[in-house]
């Protein structure tokens, strides 16, 4: 659990620093990108419990004592929405970036700061 | 009951359905989408109908058919009931205002539409932590898309910028989510409290929080939201300001009994401090709509901040500052973000071209004003209980961000309201008409604003009728503002009488009905002057109704708040009459802002004071029971000494006095003016009976000397008639304050002697002027002259007055001097009497002045055809005539009454025998003292008959012929600059210190707000880095483990 939790960290911070540093409107949504399965990860790793498995009631499981022989199902059920959602997020700021890029010729962040104070 | 998770299931449903049916014809998918917010809107006005009308309990929705925490589950109760009313009623109403584009675009813009509303009622009702993440998501995405319904560089940019600061907080809105399942394996609201989190778990709850919070748009985390609210369509950032700000406010609101208070804390400060510097920054702008986003963002940091500290406090207290603050806000953002997409102008100067368009400029003065926190909207009462609360709390440094913010507010706002109805720039343009679809939401959100206010002063404060009077005097003036304005002054004189003879039983003390006769009767005489109006008028006698009838409830006040109240509607009536006058738009700001500096400290004064045990009749009565506090006393007393002009706080004035209308400047003179005094005088009653350690009042006496002396100088070196009269009221009003400070028996009767004298003398005095500025169009003194021979009944006014000022026999003016040096003398007050008898001697160089440059001296050519003044301002200048000469010859008739009114408070110092007062030191006959300068008049004037010679006219001007002609012969003649000798020997001390600082002080916010502004450095990346500082900085200052 702790290795995978570290993983998820790491991707996290990987995600937010490419987020800071890279200039191009993509790259940019590949750090968000990173960032989000980041915190899948760190979500999954939270529910893991060693040795058990993964927690569908079929064969290999028996529905009398799942509860002891499965890992929590939660933060299971919750990535799962998560991954949706953040796919959603991703593809809509890509779709921005495309009329971005029709309307003004640029994936450079510094060209999109007109608006400010 | 049909329960609320159909608004849930309908939006989805008629969300997916949507596709489908536009095929079929747009009509009917816009039928289907406008019935679910209008669905919406019923449903939830049902529920907010049982919570607060029934008493129905919170009702509690479980799903999938388990018991939570099982399955997630809903809740709504008043306050969901309430916050999600309104915002589905903004919704509904900003897609009634979309509904042109709704024909047009896409379908997906009327499926997003729908979605954004669905994730704000879920968000607001859901009581699961992971369901809120995903509503919170479904809020954000449909936002997104949203954000580029019209679709342009600038909404691009800024949509993605808001994209990934959304982006970036919803990551760890999840990992707070996740944390607080791991440390204490619910995601239930309904299982967890502060308790269930240990010192490791609480970085969970640090987690979710700060994403909440980020959401909300902190300072200075927030540059992302001012590029939406700036670029985006008017109805979709109407919502994103109103709707999304209502329901993540409401997640941070439910997901506070999670937080330890020290995080309550910082984060109740972190509002503030957004609330401070978002309006700080506001003063720099000039695009309208970012100016409104400064403000949205202030507002939410204000809402933040008064639910956290308002958490222990009374619920209905509690209710009522939240509720107020939400609804204030939602209704006239909403208003104005609707109002700029009807505008149409990105910059606020060319706002001017709403004056086409009349119904649409009251609505904008109607919600800015509501945004500025003035009575009677919801705002006022927020703020006025805010205040209560953070005093109570002793949260100093909060108190005062928040009225500093207020104020900050409240300039930009107001110099916005006053460039729209005053601009000059002569635009012929009209404002194309906003069609019915978009004026509809303005006008129901108008109306929602009066409404709620009305609300609240009738169920809340339980107010009478009389105190709200004020209003209704606008509202049944605006009915019949299409009569001659001379019909509608006789009306409004008969008004003021009626109510005087209403309120004349309620005034049971004399001091009352002293300043009953100074108020009413004062107001009543001056509205005579107002009949010589030609134009229509339309709204004037609105607002001077209703400042007359302010200046009464004034007196019957019976609460604090009663006063303040009226003290309010006084300030906001004389401010929107001063701003009638031709080039008064800088001159109405400052006397607006200054009003409301003045205005706040009586806020925090009030607040200070203890409770009035019971209702014992008027404040000014049972005054004398309270001890107030020192620092109340102070705070008060500056407050009531910025309304009446002294030193250091009184730039307003000239400049309010001389730019109002020629027949309003009497009222401000003559009358607003002693509203400060009445309030001095109230600190006076309860200080008598409990006189604090520090002598406050002797203070306050050298206040009042040295205005007036500054007042006098002033006055010397203007050339402007109407400004000399100005500075010649601060200086007369410093002489009241300064006897009246003395809190003795003589001292309050040379008080009120003097304050009566000047309204008496001051408004003649000001319709004189009137009278000549009617006929001479020119205020400036040294373009007149001579006008002895074509207005003489206006000469002898201004004589009679000037000799009644000066203070020499025989009128009234020599009684009030005698009064007041032997006040000050019994008191012991040496030099403050001869610093005010020096000021005495100045006072003489600027009234020979008036009369000497007006009136003396030879007739300027221009001025060769010009009559006497118009009729309805020589009435009222000689019933002030006769009041002046009948005091002046029977000073009884003052010195009796006002004698009785000081006893109560004081044991009496004088006796009267027959005509003759007699003091300590001596004794002065009024009335011996008439007939002996009768006498010293009449001997040489009949001498000076008998031996009349022959007299050469000399023409004026013939110097000019001689050589060059001068650009402007007046400026040659001694008139012009008359005392620049004494200027000249002055030398630095005529500098206008005064004004020079608060100059810098002005200088110094708005350069402050432009450094602070820098931040907003127009690059998404820049907004991550701030976001991602502001957590990390949150968290080291909250200590989290």
């Amino acid at each position: 659990m702790i290795s995978t939790l570290i993983l998820g960290i790491a991707l996290l911070i990987i995600g937010f620093y490419a987020m800071l540093t890279q200039k191009n409107l993509i790259k940019i949504v590949i750090g968000f990108s990173i960032a989000d399965t980041g915190t899948h990860i760190i979500i999954v790793s939270l529910g893991y419990l060693r040795g058990k498995t993964a927690p569908i009631i079929d064969n290999a499981v028996n529905a009398v004592n799942a509860v002891q022989e499965v890992v929590d199902p939660i933060p299971s059920a919750l990535v799962l929405t998560a991954i949706v959602i953040g796919l959603a997020v991703t593809a809509v700021m890509l779709s921005f970036i495309v009329e971005m890029y029709k309307k003004n010729k640029s994936l450079s962040i510094d060209d999109y700061q007109e608006l400010k104070w | 009951m049909v329960s609320p998770i159909y608004i849930l299931i309908m939006s989805l449903a008629v969300g997916f359905l949507l596709s489908i049916i536009d095929r079929a014809g747009r009509k009917i998918s816009l039928t289907a989408f406008y019935g679910v917010l209008t669905f919406n809107v019923v449903l939830m006005a049902n529920w907010l109908y049982r919570f607060v009308f029934l008493h129905v309990p919170t009702l509690v929705i479980n799903t999938a058919g388990f018991k939570a925490p099982i399955s997630i589950n809903l809740e709504l109760g008043l306050m969901e009931a309430f916050v999600l009313f309104f915002a589905n009623l903004s919704g509904l109403l900003a897609a009634v205002y979309l509904f042109k584009k709704f024909k047009e675009t896409q379908v997906s813009s009327l499926i997003l539409y729908l979605l954004l509303i669905m994730g704000a009622n879920g968000l607001v009702m859901t009581q699961d932590l992971f369901n809120m993440f995903v509503f919170l998501e479904i809020l954000s995405i449909s936002t997104f898309a949203l954000t580029v319904l019209k679709k342009s560089r600038e909404t691009l940019s800024a949509g993605f910028k808001y994209m990934i600061a959304g982006g970036v907080a919803s990551t760890f809105f999840l990992l707070g989510v996740v944390f607080v399942y791991y440390f204490t394996g619910s995601l239930n609201l309904g299982n967890l409290s502060a308790g269930s989190f240990t010192n490791v778990g609480l970085v969970s709850v640090f987690l979710l929080s700060i994403a909440v919070f980020i959401e909300l748009k902190p300072f200075p985390a927030n540059g992302w939201a001012l590029d939406v609210y700036q670029s985006v369509d008017s109805g979709i950032v109407s919502i994103i300001a109103v709707v999304n700000s209502a329901a993540i406010g409401f997640v941070f609101y439910k997901i506070m009994p999670l937080l330890p208070s020290e995080f309550l804390t910082v984060f109740g400060i972190a509002g503030i401090v957004t609330f401070l510097f978002s309006n700080m920054m506001g003063l720099k702008q000039d695009n309208a709509k970012r100016l409104l986003g400064y403000s949205s963002i202030g507002q939410m940091g204000l809402l933040l901040a008064a639910l956290i500290f308002t958490a222990n406090v009374q619920p209905s207290v509690r209710y009522l500052v939240i509720g107020g603050l939400f609804l204030n806000h939602l209704i006239s953002k909403a208003g104005l973000f609707w109002l700029a997409g009807i505008v149409k102008q990105d910059k606020i100067k060319d706002w001017g071209i709403l004056r086409s368009r009349k119904p649409l400029l009251v609505l904008f003065g109607l919600f800015i004003f509501a945004l500025s926190g003035l009575p009677p909207f919801a705002g006022f009462w927020a703020k006025w209980e805010f205040v209560k609360v953070l005093v109570d709390a002793k949260m100093f440094f909060v108190l005062t961000s928040v009225l500093v913010g207020s104020l900050f507010e409240l300039i930009f706002l107001f110099r916005w309201f006053t460039s729209v109805v005053k601009n000059t720039d002569e635009t012929n343009e009209q404002l194309a008409s906003p069609g019915k679809s978009k004026a509809t939401p303005v006008i129901v959100f108008g109306l929602m604003a009066v409404i709620s206010s009305f609300g609240i002063m009738r169920f809340f404060y339980e107010f009478n009728w009389i105190q709200v009077l004020p209003i209704f005097a606008v509202l049944a003036i605006s009915l019949i503002d299409s009569l001659p304005s001379k019909v509608k002054g006789f009306l409004s004189l008969a008004a003021v009488a009626g109510y005087g003879y209403y309120i004349y039983p309620l005034l049971e003390n004399n001091l009352q009905m002293f300043f009953g006769v100074i108020f009413i009767i004062g107001s009543a005489i001056n509205i005579i002057a107002t009949l010589n109006r030609k134009n229509q008028s339309r709204g004037f006698y609105g607002f001077l109704l209703m400042m007359i009838f302010s200046f009464g409830n004034l007196l019957i006040a019976s609460t604090y708040l009663e006063f303040f109240l009226a003290w309010e509607f006084m300030t906001i009536s004389s401010f929107l009459l001063i701003l009638r006058g031709q080039k008064a738009q800088r001159a109405s700001l400052l006397y607006l802002i200054f009003s409301t500096a003045g205005a706040y400290l009586i806020m925090v004064g009030f607040s200070f004071a203890p409770a009035l045990s019971s209702s014992g009749g008027a404040l000014i009565n049972v005054i004398e029971l309270v001890n107030l506090p020192l620092v109340s006393i102070i705070v008060l007393a500056i407050g009531f000494m910025i309304k009446s002009g002294s030193a250091g706080v009184h730039i307003w004035l000239p400049e309010a006095h001389a730019e109002a209308e020629s027949d309003v400047s009497p009222f401000i003179s003559a009358i607003l003016l002693k509203a400060g005094v009445f309030g001095l005088l109230m600190l006076g009653i309860s200080y008598i009976s409990f006189t604090p350690s520090f002598d406050v009042f002797y203070w306050i006496g050298w206040v009042g000397v040295i205005t007036a002396l500054i007042g006098a100088f002033m006055a010397s070196f203007q050339e402007d008639a109407k400004k000399l009269l100005a500075y010649s009221s601060m200086s007369q009003v410093g002489y009241v304050v300064a006897a009246l400070a003395m809190i003795t028996h003589l001292g309050w009767v040379s008080a009120l002697y003097l304050a009566f004298n000047h309204m008496m003398f001051k408004s003649a005095l000001f319709i004189a002027i009137a009278g000549v500025y009617y006929r001479t169009r020119t205020r400036k003194m040294y373009e007149m002259g001579g006008l002895i021979a074509k207005m003489p009944l206006s000469y002898i006014t201004v004589l009679m007055s000037i000799i009644a000022v000066s203070g020499v026999p025989p009128l009234s003016g020599f009684g009030a001097k005698w009064l007041i040096y032997t006040a000050f003398i019994t008191k012991g007050w040496y030099l403050q009497a001869g610093v005010l008898f020096f000021a005495s001697g100045v006072s003489f160089l600027y009234l020979y002045r008036l009369i000497h440059t007006i009136f003396l001296g030879q007739l300027k050519y221009e001025h060769q055809d010009i009559k006497e003044a118009p009729v309805w301002f020589i009435i009222p200048q000689y019933i002030f005539m006769a009041g002046i000469m009948a005091i002046s010859m029977f000073p009884n008739l003052i010195i009796k009454p006002l004698n009785v009114i000081a006893m109560k408070y004081f044991d009496s110092s004088i006796q009267i025998d027959g005509l003759t007062v007699i003091s300590e030191l001596g004794h002065w006959n009024g009335n011996l003292v008439m007939y002996v300068t009768m006498a010293v008049f009449a001997i040489p004037f009949i001498l000076l008959l008998v031996l009349k010679g022959k007299t050469q006219k000399v023409k004026q001007f013939n110097i000019v012929y001689a050589a060059e002609r001068p650009e402007s012969p007046q400026t040659t003649h001694v008139a012009h600059n008359m005392y620049a000798h004494f200027r000249k020997a002055l030398g630095k001390w005529t500098l206008p210190r005064v004004q020079l600082f608060w100059d810098s002080v002005a200088e110094w916010s708005h350069t402050l707000g432009g450094f602070f502004r820098r931040v907003y450095t127009g690059n998404g990346q820049t907004y991550i880095l701030h976001i991602v500082v502001y957590i990390v900085v949150m968290y080291v200052v909250m200590g989290v483990k």
